[in-house]
């Protein structure tokens, strides 16, 4: 364990040098993600300029819904994308090699070795966005409830984690299979709105299939205290079981690798 | 000059072709938020039973137009030109004799266009089957007055990306400053809601842009929803920016060229 939090000081600081010797792209990177943010706040202020609320959800509801969408969000751009980039070519070229040499846990290299690391700011503005939803709302937030919601968010995030291992071990099965996370990245965006404002075919596909809304719709409800404890310890049991399912087939997978030039 | 075209046109799409499966992903992702946008809408047009005049129905027929406008008028020039010229790729497109975006960057956004609608028709066909419209307000007249709005928004949107992208001469930043003008965009072209929705003082400065005619205009223009002088005022709005747009984009060119120092040459 201790290895391994060391070995995470050390690709952020690598990542951290990457982007420092790129200081205006990154700059310009901030200015363009507070620009979308600017985006964002409005388009929800029309939206709640024409309306009281959004399938029962309020304004403040859907300005903490942002944050927790941005939340998720920034995991994708922080890990989940820049990883698959690299992890596609080094199947693809065989320096996945080169990986599986490392005496570490192949999953964990993976996924921790290419950060993009200025978009941590993301959180900062996540948990402002959050914090001001919940003083918008007003009324009392039951501490069970917020335990619940930062549970919830929590494991949701593991279950599109889960889902992502997943998707990236089918290259080794399927070695062109480059495309494994357009579905992912194209249905992100479906986590800014509750989900019961979707049609229902829609509402399926990103609970069960894609579940996008379990990561950010789901710890919501909790908040509101819209979720009976059962279905709080249900959702918690899925993240659970999701990752260990994950981690298993990434095993699998890794032992379904030949190489490519060997 | 048709038989340049022409040879364009069979390179280009055995090009595309070979990409179909990637086509199909793209499709995909681009569908995705105008789904969402009428989602949302039209919950809440249900709750009240209409927004601003706008009617649930309303709303189901302008996203799933609204599709086929921006698979119509949208444009990938920054995709096919910006690596180019930053590795200097373009070198040898530009010695030859005919002008390299206004044929092989046109033909080839063409040809991207045709094979994706050939992925985008039975897909929205299905999407007309989940959220059945009602389409009663288009008439003939409305398609056929529509169509030479559809091409100039398309000539539109392609030079001033092409203005855009040529900016690549002098920065490598390109893709952050597209992001900026993609903003432009989303605000003031009707991509996320219809613009009468949008707040007052938007709508104002987006009566004078070119973006709405890329979206907005033409959509609205299909339901029959504009007066005689709206569509007046279309027209002039895409007279003068096409104008513009050429002259800016042969001034930047040129500017370009001569900026030019070919990477890897």
């Amino acid at each position: 364990m201790r290895r391994h939090l060391n070995l995470i000081r050390v690709f952020l600081k690598i990542n951290l040098q990457m982007a420092m010797a790129y200081r205006t792209d990154t700059f310009v990177n901030i200015l363009v993600n507070m620009m979308w943010l600017g985006w964002e706040l409005l388009s929800l202020s029309i939206i709640f300029g024409n309306t009281q609320a959004l399938a029962g959800w309020e304004f403040g509801d859907l300005i903490v819904l942002l944050g927790v969408f941005r939340i998720v969000n920034m995991l994708m751009f922080i890990m989940i994308w820049p990883a698959t980039e690299k992890f596609n070519t080094s199947v693809r070229d065989g320096s996945f090699d080169y990986v599986l040499l490392q005496p570490v846990n192949s999953l964990f290299v993976v996924s921790f070795s290419r950060l993009t690391i200025w978009r941590l700011w993301d959180l900062v503005l996540a948990l402002v966005l959050i914090l001001s939803g919940l003083s918008i709302s007003g009324g009392n937030i039951l501490w069970q409830n917020f335990m619940a919601f930062l549970a919830l968010a929590f494991s949701g995030i593991i279950i599109i984690y889960s889902l992502w291992v997943v998707l990236i071990a089918l290259t080794f099965w399927f070695t062109k299979f480059d495309n494994n996370v357009t579905i992912l990245h194209a249905l992100m965006d479906a986590g800014r709105y509750p989900v019961m404002v979707y049609p229902f075919w829609l509402q399926l596909i990103v609970t069960f299939i894609i579940p996008i809304a379990v990561a950010t719709t789901v710890p919501v409800q909790a908040l509101h205290g819209s979720l009976s404890v059962l279905q709080v310890l249900m959702y918690l049991g899925v993240g659970a079981a999701s990752f260990v399912v994950a981690v298993l087939f990434w095993r699998v997978g890794v032992r379904k690798y030949s190489g490519a030039s060997s | 000059m048709l038989k340049i075209y022409k040879n364009f046109w069979l390179v280009n799409w055995a090009e595309q072709w070979q990409y179909r499966a990637n086509l199909l992903m793209y499709l995909f992702y681009w569908l995705v938020s105008p789904i969402i946008y009428l989602a949302v809408w039209t919950s809440i047009a249900n709750s009240k039973g209409d927004v601003k005049g706008y009617t649930a129905n309303d709303f189901i027929t302008y996203y799933l137009l609204l599709l086929v406008v921006d698979q119509i008028t949208s444009n990938i020039v920054i995709h096919i030109l910006a690596d180019k010229i930053m590795d200097g790729a373009i070198s040898s497109e530009i010695i030859k004799p005919v002008h390299p975006v206004l044929t092989s960057t046109l033909v080839y956004n063409v040809a991207f266009k045709a094979l994706n609608f050939i992925g985008f028709l039975p897909i929205w066909v299905a999407l007309n089957f989940l959220f059945k419209p009602n389409y009663a307000a288009i008439t003939w007249q409305n398609i056929l007055l529509a169509v030479p709005f559809l091409i100039a928004g398309f000539a539109i949107s392609f030079l001033i990306s092409a203005v855009i992208t040529s900016v690549a001469f002098w920065t490598t930043r390109v893709y952050s400053i597209h992001e900026f003008y993609f903003a432009l965009v989303v605000l003031f072209s009707g991509q996320f809601v219809p613009l009468t929705l949008m707040p007052e003082m938007i709508q104002s400065i987006a009566r004078y842009l070119p973006f709405q005619l890329m979206i907005y205009f033409p959509i609205e223009l299909l339901l029959g929803r504009l007066a005689p002088g709206e569509i007046l005022h279309g027209v002039g709005l895409a007279v003068f920016w096409f104008t513009f747009a050429v002259v800016a984009f042969k001034i930047v060119w040129k500017r370009g060229l001569k900026q030019y120092s070919a990477v890897g040459a």
